[in-house]
């Protein structure tokens, strides 16, 4: 055997060692995060029970339903539709262990783009998972990526035609479910995604939904809850009650021509008042330091407190970090502000939650304390 | 010293020893200096991490295989030589209407995929030999498709870069045509006018035609261009009729047209051609997978963020220069677009956004030209002949230094730029 025969299989056999390593860590993100439902949830089902054929696939997300049996509005909560937007899952995973329903119907999608969660983006250096302490034990979630997992759709377009509206977006905005709402039952694994939400939306006649999100602190709809026109009273009211408690949150409309988004799509394509939450989350952005689980817990990051400082930008970081905690507190906060200013202007609709921790206790407790 | 400073210091070192000094290939070197930003860093060597920047740029690596073995069978095939020749002969009365035509030519893949490696392997390498022809040296004619390859990424109708910064800052892809045509075609005018009067006097038309293959399309009829035509036809397809032709992917499209290469002109040994364009793309796959790695142990490390946050660090007098330099450092037009162009659309909030973001584009569409990948001049290199990619950097210097004049001054009177359209 010549020296670069030799060469070459030992190349080869490091390779293959290094990808086998590799792998297993990959392939334990298939593993799916344990949400352990709480005493509010009356049934679990699943996304495939509005889209059949996302039955046996990554992408068939959880639906837990808190049902008081009573009468009321019909509320749902999506967390996860992107999944390295912790704050966003984590607020649905709290309602779904933590709260019961004394009036109306909750129904709460965790993890709605599931297939998102099985993966991290390239290039981006994301931790997989991050651990939070609960009543119980350590509690691990996942970290994932802004889309769907790639491969089950790949190769992504070079251009992402947005369905119906034709708008076009760069071609890995294709696996954002964000921006595939209304969907197609026979589209891609995103755009069938946003599709049983819509018939969720449809069939259990959804009053108020609700799509939680954090952004990059350099994002200027942070701290804000967008909203379709139709929403606007009740946002406008829930806002003024809570800076009445001093948390500034900014009411922002949803644009008329930017189509697949939730505010929009939901407001035009159903009955629903849609509203979208905001929080300001440093592991998104693009000027963060060292990139790690510690990170997505604290928020603390000296390349944010720098740009912060520098004033060249608007930047919405508090210079003490953007703890998890805090970002979930101000979620559930201006949840429930927004229905209770929804019973405000539809008092027939009404929605009553037992267990829902404030404000100040999700920032004292931390968010562990109300998982089980 | 900031400790970002540090990791990134070490990495560039070793980049540099591996290169210079132990003569590793670039695409080897970036690993190696990946591994030693993640041990510097505090990471150890983070395996999933490695490996998961490696796949960064994997469908870029696909392209680039895949057009290769295109380009390889189209030579092969005797449709390279014949269009060279035709080309010449057809225009050769007119040398400015032949730079013209030339340089629109190179770009109009870019134009319809958004990549600027696509303009350099496809209608790049069909106008090389007859450049080459005209005598004009080797790295003049590389830099003359990879500046063409950079102005057909960033005109319309598809320019990615701005499609990665609007999609971070949710600004739908709507009213860019006019300022992105005003980014790009006048700089491709003046350098095709540039080129037309520094290295073409007139055109000794059969001294040139004795260098060019012999066209064999009276032997072959026009089915020789058949693969070409497909190729272009399906790229065309996909964006313009989406509803009818499913986005197969530039990969697929490519290899389909290397497939009907095979029966439409000279006879090929498939195998043997695929192994050669295989070879000669493997450098710049390698750096690419290496690119990755480096870019993705930056951003663990903080690296990344310490550049970005450096660039909007520096005084106002100087942003503009900071951003001319920094921007296309990052050696990605994607890269550069999503780290830096994403959060400089704030920096300069109030300007007209569109015509800022079309500037930004260009920009961030010369660091395809940067090392370490030096995308661009890598390919190219390959294309025209020419070993050192430098030497192709080097050429274009000039025409970089003008283009980021272009967009710097069409950032600054953005909201005058808007007038002229």
């Amino acid at each position: 055997m010549k020296r670069h025969h030799i060469m070459a299989v030992v190349l080869l056999v490091a390779v293959a060692l290094v990808c086998t390593l590799a792998a297993r860590e990959f392939m334990a993100m298939n593993q799916p995060d344990e949400i352990i439902p709480g005493p509010g949830v009356k049934t679990v089902g699943a996304l495939s029970n509005y889209l059949g054929n996302l039955a046996g696939t990554s992408s068939n997300a959880s639906v837990y339903y808190l049902d008081s049996g009573k009468p009321g509005a019909t509320v749902l909560v999506l967390g996860g539709t992107h999944p390295n937007e912790p704050a966003g899952f984590m607020t649905a995973v709290v309602l779904t262990e933590h709260v019961s329903v004394l009036e109306g119907r909750l129904i709460v999608i965790p993890q709605v783009c599931a297939s998102g969660f099985t993966c991290t983006d390239p290039l981006e250096g994301y931790p997989q998972s991050f651990s939070l302490q609960s009543k119980s034990k350590v509690r691990t979630f996942r970290f994932g990526s802004r889309g769907s997992n790639p491969i089950p759709e790949w190769p992504d377009p070079l251009v992402f035609l947005q369905y119906p509206s034709g708008q076009q977006l760069s071609g890995n905005e294709t696996r954002n479910l964000n921006r595939s709402y209304p969907g197609r039952p026979d589209g891609t694994v995103t755009e069938r995604i946003a599709y049983a939400v819509m018939q969720l939306i449809d069939r259990e006649k959804v009053d108020y939904a609700f799509d939680l999100h954090e952004a990059a602190p350099e994002i200027p709809i942070i701290n804000a809850i967008v909203t379709h026109e139709k929403g606007k009273d009740i946002a406008a009211n829930a806002l003024f009650t809570l800076e009445t408690e001093n948390l500034q949150f900014a009411l922002e409309m949803s644009p008329v021509n930017f189509h697949g988004l939730s505010h929009r799509e939901w407001g035009d394509r159903s009955a629903a008042f849609p509203f979208l939450m905001e929080t300001s989350n440093p592991i998104q952005g693009r000027l963060r330091g060292k990139t790690d689980a510690t990170l997505v817990l604290r928020g603390t990051d000296e390349k944010y407190k720098e740009a912060a400082q520098l004033g060249t930008m608007r930047i919405t970081y508090e210079l003490t970090g953007e703890p998890l905690a805090r970002r979930v507190a101000r979620h559930l906060r201006g949840l429930q502000a927004i229905l209770s200013a929804s019973m405000e202007s539809a008092p027939e609709k009404r929605i009553v939650l037992d267990g829902l921790p404030t404000y100040e206790q999700v920032l004292e407790q931390g968010v562990g304390a109300y998982l089980q | 010293m900031p400790y970002e400073l540090l990791i990134l210091l070490s990495m560039l070192a070793v980049f540099a020893l591996s290169v210079f000094l132990l003569k590793l290939p670039s695409g080897v070197a970036l690993v190696l200096s990946a591994i030693v930003g993640a041990l510097v860093g505090g990471e150890g060597v983070p395996l999933r991490h490695l490996v998961e920047g490696s796949f960064g740029y994997l469908d870029a690596i696909l392209i680039i295989a895949t057009a290769m073995i295109f380009m390889k069978v189209l030579d092969g095939s005797g449709a390279l030589g014949t269009l060279g020749h035709l080309l010449m002969k057809s225009l050769y009365r007119w040398p400015t209407v032949l730079f013209i035509f030339i340089s629109f030519f190179v770009m109009f893949p870019g134009m319809l995929t958004g990549l600027s490696s696509a303009c350099i392997l496809t209608t790049g390498a069909l106008v090389a030999p007859a450049m080459l022809a005209m005598r004009i040296p080797a790295p003049a004619v590389g830099s003359f498709i990879a500046m063409m390859a950079v102005y057909g990424m960033i005109a319309p109708p598809i320019n990615i870069p701005v499609m990665i910064i609007g999609g971070g800052v949710d600004m739908p892809y709507i009213g860019f045509e006019r300022p992105l045509a005003l980014a790009s075609f006048p700089l491709a005018l003046i350098v095709a006018l540039y080129y037309r009067i520094r290295y073409v006097r007139s055109i000794q038309i059969e001294e040139v035609l004795s260098r060019l293959p012999a066209p064999l399309h009276a032997k072959h009829g026009l089915k020789l261009f058949a693969p070409l035509v497909l190729v272009v036809v399906l790229m065309i397809a996909i964006r313009v009729v989406p509803q009818y032709m499913p986005d197969i992917g530039i990969p697929l499209i490519f290899m389909l047209g290397s497939l009907v290469g095979l029966v439409t002109g000279e006879r090929i040994d498939f195998w043997q051609t695929s192994r050669t364009a295989i070879r000669e793309a493997l450098p710049v796959m390698v750096i690419l997978v290496g690119v990755g790695m480096f870019v993705q142990i930056m951003t663990l490390t903080g690296v990344r963020g310490f550049l970005a946050v450096g660039a909007l660090n520096l005084p106002p007098a100087f942003l503009y220069l900071g951003i001319a330099l920094l921007m296309p450092a990052f050696g990605s037009a994607y890269a550069s677009a999503s780290v830096l162009g994403v959060p400089l659309v704030y920096v300069f909030l109030g300007k007209n956004e569109i015509v800022v973001t079309s500037a930004l584009s260009l920009i961030a569409g010369i660091g395809d030209l940067m090392p370490p990948p030096m995308l661009l001049c890598a390919f190219a290199s390959q294309i025209v002949g020419e070993k050192n990619p430098f030497q192709i950097l080097k050429r274009s210097v000039p025409f970089i230094v003008l283009s980021l004049i272009a967009a710097i001054a069409m950032i600054a009177f953005a909201d005058s730029v808007v007038k002229l359209y």
